[in-house]
């Protein structure tokens, strides 16, 4: 009798359990209200930078432990980078947490939106609030029209996007605000209210609009800030522990605005600068570290004379003009190699293994990567290498042949696309090394040598005459 | 995490790669000619294989750090 109440009790439990967990996860977006969105979209240059700060409030009993952020699918596609952090404390005591981001899916998503879960450092309980500021940037999203410009056009560039921020939540209010290059813009999608004055244009405030709601604006602005792009990047640090860092960098550039059409007058060009090839550019600045010794800058024609170096204390910046100004649609290919010092770069790990630690991105300032490829060549004789790197890439090994190797040497090869200047960040590579090994380098050829007396001994020492 | 962990340098001071590659050349070379006269001044009977083959070790190794050093010196960091 006792033990048929303790099991019925036990089975209604887990029903209720069920039942539970099953509204739970049925309504994990109506747990969220966004009580305040505030969207800052920056399209001074190629690369589109928006920082969106929300103000989360927990409107269920159970705490919440993520927010989800969603993203139309053409804008995921060129999304390069998502990041996120918690104000924490007021006014002058404000401190920033950096939050994780990972793609996530969910399972009714309208229209292919794809979505990303920032996970919260404390779970937000039943009630209570807090703000987020998001930073994403989007790559390739701005779409020049007129897709062909003579010389003395300036450059014209569609940018889509919504007048409502797309969300899984309800947003109570939500204001848009996009800061252009300058003051000409040509047309924009009205969505009431909206204004536009001197630089920005604002969208907003929109209130108590339901989750998923889409308002397509598209903007014609002028953009003639340089669309450098750097179709592939292939970068080779090689490491030599007698004492140098060789790094060796080929480019592909392109310049992705609004294709040229028509002649190209140089005296034009010269003759007025401000009014000629104002899309146009050539100069382009790359920021190499401090102590940077035999820099080089050439392409298959050979040397490239015109470029400057400018080395300090704290950085290095060498400033590279190709060899013709670029217009779109034009490309230029080249290679640009430098030393380092070992110990800037080499250290020691407490458990033995030695990590070289080094910069990932492109050197290149305001420039898109499509495809960076980054291969750490480790000296002869090292052992399980590995990479750690604060952003998901692909890995894989390869052999390089270089000097005096008999087994070759360990290639760690990095590979990411879509890669833009906030991704440069320092980035780690560990091995293994027994420094006996470095002895093997100078005895390979003092045994060259030997073998070259042996061989006179031998000579000398038998008697080849013919005649007795 | 760069103050903390030891920064690793060469064995040898990178300064000094020029001069060792000179001194290291010279003396290799010398060992090398004493070799050569050894073998041209003595005749078969009094010739000595040990002595033929310590000349000929210390001047391999000589000349193989020397060169070792000459290609660093000169930027090919191998």
């Amino acid at each position: 009798m006792a033990r048929s109440i303790s099991m019925e009790a036990a089975g209604l439990t887990l029903a209720f359990l069920i039942l539970i967990l099953t509204i739970s996860a049925a309504s994990s977006t109506n747990q969220i209200q966004i009580l305040n969105a505030e969207r800052r979209i920056d399209l001074s240059s190629h690369i589109v930078k928006v920082f969106l700060t929300l103000k989360v409030e927990n409107v269920m009993t159970a705490p919440a432990s993520e927010i989800v952020l969603a993203f139309p699918p053409a804008q995921a596609d060129h999304l390069a980078l998502v990041k996120a952090q918690a104000a924490i404390g007021k006014k002058k005591k404000k401190s920033y947490v950096h939050l994780d981001v990972n793609p996530t899916e969910l399972p009714d998503a309208p229209n292919g939106t794809k979505y990303f879960s920032i996970s919260l450092l404390n779970p937000l309980s039943s009630g209570e609030t807090a703000t987020l500021e998001v930073l994403y940037i989007l790559t390739h999203s701005l779409k020049p029209f007129p897709a062909e410009i003579s010389q003395s056009e300036s450059q014209l560039v569609y940018f889509r996007d919504s007048a409502l921020i797309l969300s899984p939540y309800h947003v109570k209010q939500q204001t848009t605000f996009l800061k252009t290059p300058s003051t000409k813009v040509e047309s924009f999608t009205r969505v009431e209210p909206t204004k536009f004055a001197g630089r920005e244009l604002k969208y907003g405030p929109y209130e108590d609009r339901p989750p998923y709601s889409f308002s397509p604006v598209t903007v014609h602005l002028e953009n003639n800030s340089p669309f450098a792009v750097v179709e592939e990047l292939l970068r080779e640090v090689e490491i030599s522990h007698w004492g140098n860092i060789q790094i060796t960098e080929h480019y592909k550039l392109v310049h992705a605005g609004a294709r040229h059409k028509g002649v190209f007058s140089r005296v034009e060009y010269q003759s007025r600068p401000s009014f000629s090839g104002t899309s146009s550019f050539k100069h382009l600045l790359a920021s190499l570290p401090p102590r940077v010794h035999s820099v080089y800058y050439r392409d298959d024609i050979g040397n490239i004379s015109s470029s400057h170096l400018r080395s300090d204390y704290r950085k290095s910046e060498l400033e590279i003009e190709p060899r013709y100004p670029l217009f779109g649609g034009w490309k230029a290919t080249f290679v640009i190699g430098y030393g380092l010092p070992l110990e800037d770069f080499l250290f020691e790990s407490p458990d033995g293994k030695r990590y070289l630690n080094f910069s990932f991105g492109c050197p290149l300032a305001e420039t898109v990567v499509d495809k960076l490829t980054i291969k750490v060549v480790l000296p002869e004789g090292s052992k399980d290498p590995s990479a750690a790197v604060p952003f998901p890439v692909e890995q894989h090994l390869e052999t390089k042949y270089s000097y005096l190797d008999v087994v070759g040497r360990t290639v760690l090869v990095l590979e990411k696309k879509n890669v833009v200047p906030e991704h440069i960040t320092p980035f780690q590579v560990y091995y293994t090394f027994k420094p006996i090994f470095m002895l093997a380098e100078p005895l390979m050829l003092a045994s060259v040598f030997f073998l070259f007396f042996v061989a006179c001994l031998a000579y000398l020492h038998n008697d080849l005459s013919i005649r007795k | 995490m760069g103050s903390q962990a030891a920064a690793i340098t060469s064995p040898v001071p990178v300064a000094w790669y020029p001069t060792l590659a000179i001194l290291m050349l010279a003396v290799g070379l010398i060992v090398t000619a004493s070799f050569f006269i050894y073998e041209a001044t003595s005749s078969r009977r009094n010739r000595s294989l040990a002595k033929e083959l310590t000349t000929g070790a210390l001047a391999s190794f000589f000349l193989g750090f020397g060169t070792l050093f000459l290609l660093l010196a000169s930027g090919v960091y191998v």
